[in-house]
């Protein structure tokens, strides 16, 4: 399912979607979709784990799977499909069984026992299919009558995955990383307990350039108090400090020769320190070793023609974190932290394949996980150049205005056009939740 | 990889899988999604896995079908689950269970369900380290465990595995398992992250290894505690004069000042280490993160505003180009705590040296 949500939200990116198949061949491929949906609901991954078909078996091993079920909810929305057939009493029910009791998500549910991983991937997925079947408001789904996941519980569950550093981790106390990181910022978003708003108000400034946590009782959600009269305790408790660590992801660190290791060396010169690229000056050398390394130094500054991200500090740059930190920060509403040219350089020129696609690192043969995160990338780069009256297309004859991708809805990362089709789904639906103001695009 | 390069089935001549009629993959249709090319020993291998999981058989020769289907494909989702369960139910030998797993870990290193499985295994194997008796739950082979023996193994394995590639984020992660699990916060924990950051002082993962060992047991207060901070800040400033401009120990830094509640302004005197601002004709600057955690303690601790845009600004135009928009926004930001305009270029003598900075 994961193959075809990449494959078929980047040909919708790239406006290749309708002009490259067939009526008959996209309502084939959401049957396929939907014959990978459970009775009692989500979908699976894949039909290789369908156990339907055996008589008198049981089908404890042929779980709906969170992530599977994000994939083809968003596929089936990109493919123009209504969602008529999908199970959504069913898989509403399903949802909240998949949420353990601190909160956090897992991946299936066999024998009663939520299994998989406990981290944000999940809580991320599991956001996005509560967010295309029910909105953003929090409590009993009045259509199917079903109970809420436990938003406050998922909260706290996001917040203790913040590291001493600003950025999200897996399990607390694991390593900051970017993937974990999006999944955290665009999950709050779903549910909305985003900190709205950030980085704005006068009575944040002394904590927020301290960059210390902002107490509890800063931290509200804006729209959740119009909506219940409420104040709900929201994630990020220090969003300041999040955007710090989302553009230190910023590296000239682009390919393996870059990230020589650095055993025992105490120097700081672009052949040896990560970053160093960027860091132009030393007066005096700790070591003759050192001052000997600055001399063979080229001259001109050319390492920041091509920029990319990475996924934790000190790392090489991939291809992917390009839209796991492009898509946080946006959703951060910090996309201008980010220079659009030297990252669509970096994409376009260096982790751009020969053959087409995109791969990790540069040379790398491209796949279809880094070929979509690419283009999303790409997409959201279009979107804050226009935005900065930028010509996203330097030295290029086509006029700004004309985009190269569809817009990307950062939050659910598919095509802003794909997600517009919920709101008609929704009415149907009976889900009243008004235009979102997340970041998304 | 199969450990076997016959054309025939392998499953359905043999009569040991006689009595199972495996069920095939349903037709997809003509337009299937992201159809894969299994081979066709794929094909088969999983054709019986779908008949024996369906009947959630629990026996040996599921063992070696599972097998047979990690080693093909090991991010299958619900197989490594169902391996465990018939490893338990067939009391099997776990020990021979973790050493498999050692030699196929380094074919499949980034692989969460490797991972999550050996932490079952080993969980089985001593569920309550903590008493002194063996396991609880019926005998089988391995029953009697020696704790200490089982941690050495495992910790060494994990060591192992950090040769190998010393910042894989499922290691660290299993490793900060087993310090919980087996209660190894004073065990060498501290020491091990001083050998991997001397090792190199760039990894991160072994400062957040340290950040755990130090704050992430239950109870204990970590760098609140005022000897635990001491030691903690001055190895970390050990660290940074390496390395000035490695980020790793300064975000340690900050973040032993956040959870002690200390204002920034401690650290000023040693910020001002590398990064001098007071000559008059320039800067002395060697590391742009003293820089930045300067901007913050100019910006609130010291109500020196014009300081802390005078680092922004060099941040921007000079030491770290590559974040130039986000030392733009910290400085729009500084603005409007001002209240005032701000003027975002530096003096025309400071950008003179630009270039020449960066030749020799």
């Amino acid at each position: 399912m994961t193959l075809a949500f990449f494959t078929i939200s980047a040909l919708d990116l790239l406006s290749s979607l309708v002009p490259n198949t067939t009526p008959e061949e996209r309502a084939a491929y959401i049957d396929w979709i939907y014959s990978c949906q459970i009775p009692s609901g989500g979908f699976r991954a894949s039909p290789s784990h369908d156990l339907s078909a055996v008589k008198d078996g049981s089908a404890q091993w042929d779980p709906a799977n969170v992530p599977a079920t994000y994939f083809a909810l968003a596929t089936l929305l990109i493919l123009g499909d209504d969602l008529n057939r999908v199970r959504r009493k069913e898989t509403l029910k399903w949802l909240r069984c998949m949420q353990r009791d601190d909160g956090s998500f897992g991946e299936t549910l066999v024998n009663g026992k939520i299994e998989g991983g406990m981290d944000t991937r999940f809580g991320y997925c599991a956001t996005c299919v509560r967010y295309i079947l029910r909105g953003k408001r929090e409590g009993r789904d009045p259509t199917s009558e079903e109970q809420d996941i436990d938003v406050d519980a998922l909260v706290e569950c996001l917040r203790k995955a913040e590291t001493y550093d600003g950025g999200m981790s897996e399990m607390p106390f694991h390593e900051a990383h970017a993937g974990f990181t999006y999944c955290a910022i665009a999950a709050l978003h779903f549910i909305d307990r985003f900190p709205w708003p950030i980085c704005s108000q006068p009575s944040e400034g002394q904590r927020a350039f301290n960059k210390m946590p902002l107490r509890k009782e800063d931290i509200v959600s804006t729209t959740s108090s119009e909506q219940q009269g409420g104040r709900k305790t929201c994630g990020l408790t220090s969003p300041n400090l999040t955007i710090h660590w989302l553009a230190s992801r910023l590296t000239a660190t682009i390919s393996i020769e870059d990230e020589e290791d650095t055993y025992a060396d105490e120097t700081d010169t672009p052949e040896t320190c990560h970053d160093a690229h960027s860091f132009v000056h030393t007066a005096n050398f700790p070591t003759s070793m050192g001052e000997t390394s600055e001399k063979s130094r080229p001259s001109s500054h050319f390492a920041l023609d091509w920029v990319g991200f990475n996924g934790r500090c000190n790392k090489v740059a991939d291809t992917c974190y390009a839209f796991w930190v492009g898509a946080g920060l946006t959703l951060m509403n910090a996309s201008r932290v980010v220079h659009p040219t030297p990252v669509r350089r970096y994409l376009l020129e260096q982790t751009a394949h020969i053959v087409g696609g995109f791969g990790k690192l540069p040379g790398d043969p491209p796949d279809v996980y880094h070929s979509y995160l690419g283009l999303a990338a790409l997409s959201l780069l279009e979107t804050a150049a226009q935005a900065a009256h930028e010509s996203p297309r330097e030295g290029l004859r086509k006029p700004m205005e004309e985009r190269e991708l569809k817009a990307l809805d950062a939050c659910m990362c598919v095509s802003i056009e794909a997600k517009s089709r919920l709101y008609a789904i929704w009415q149907r639906w009976g889900v009243h939740d008004g235009k979102d103001r997340d970041g998304g695009g | 990889m199969p450990d076997h390069a016959e054309d025939e089935a392998k499953y359905y001549d043999d009569p040991e899988w006689a009595d199972i009629e495996p069920i095939q993959q349903a037709d997809q249709g003509p337009n299937p999604l992201a159809a894969i090319a299994y081979t066709d020993e794929y094909a088969e291998a999983m054709a019986y896995l779908r008949t024996v999981m369906a009947r959630d058989e629990k026996s040996e020769r599921v063992l070696r079908l599972t097998k047979d289907v990690i080693e093909m494909n090991p991010a299958h989702y619900t197989v490594w689950l169902y391996r465990a369960q018939v490893l338990f139910a067939t009391h099997a030998d776990l020990h021979k269970e973790l050493e498999w797993l050692n030699e196929t870990a380094s074919q499949y290193q980034k692989n969460y369900q490797i991972w999550h499985h050996r932490q079952l295994i080993v969980s089985r194997l001593c569920p309550d380290p903590a008493s002194s008796a063996a396991t609880r739950g019926p005998p089988f082979p391995g029953a009697g465990i020696d704790v200490d023996s089982l941690v050495a193994k495992e910790t060494s394995f994990v060591a192992s595995m950090f040769d190998k590639d010393a910042k894989n984020y499922h290691v660290w992660s299993y490793r900060q398992w087993l310090v919980r699990h087996f209660g190894l916060w004073d065990k060498g924990e501290l020491e091990f992250t001083e050998a991997s950051i001397e090792k190199d002082v760039r990894n991160n993962s072994a400062w957040n290894h340290r950040w755990y060992v130090v704050n992430g047991k239950e109870g204990s207060e970590g760098v609140k505690e005022e000897k635990v901070r001491e030691r903690e800040i001055a190895f970390t400033k050990r660290q940074i004069r390496l390395a000035p401009q490695n980020q790793s120990p300064w975000n340690y830094l900050r973040g032993i000042l956040r959870k002690a509640n200390l204002r920034f302004s401690t650290v000023q005197d040693f910020c001002i280490e590398f990064a001098d601002l007071s000559k008059p004709e320039g800067d002395d600057v060697f590391s742009s993160h003293a820089l930045d955690l300067l901007a913050d303690i100019y910006a609130v601790d010291e109500g020196r505003n014009e300081q802390a845009k005078r680092c922004l600004l060099l941040l921007k135009d000079k030491y770290d180009p590559i974040r130039a928009n986000y030392w733009q926004y910290r400085l729009e930001m500084l603005d409007k705590e001002m209240g005032s305009g701000i003027d975002s270029h530096l003096p025309e003598h400071e950008t003179r040296n630009l270039t020449s900075a960066v030749s020799v």
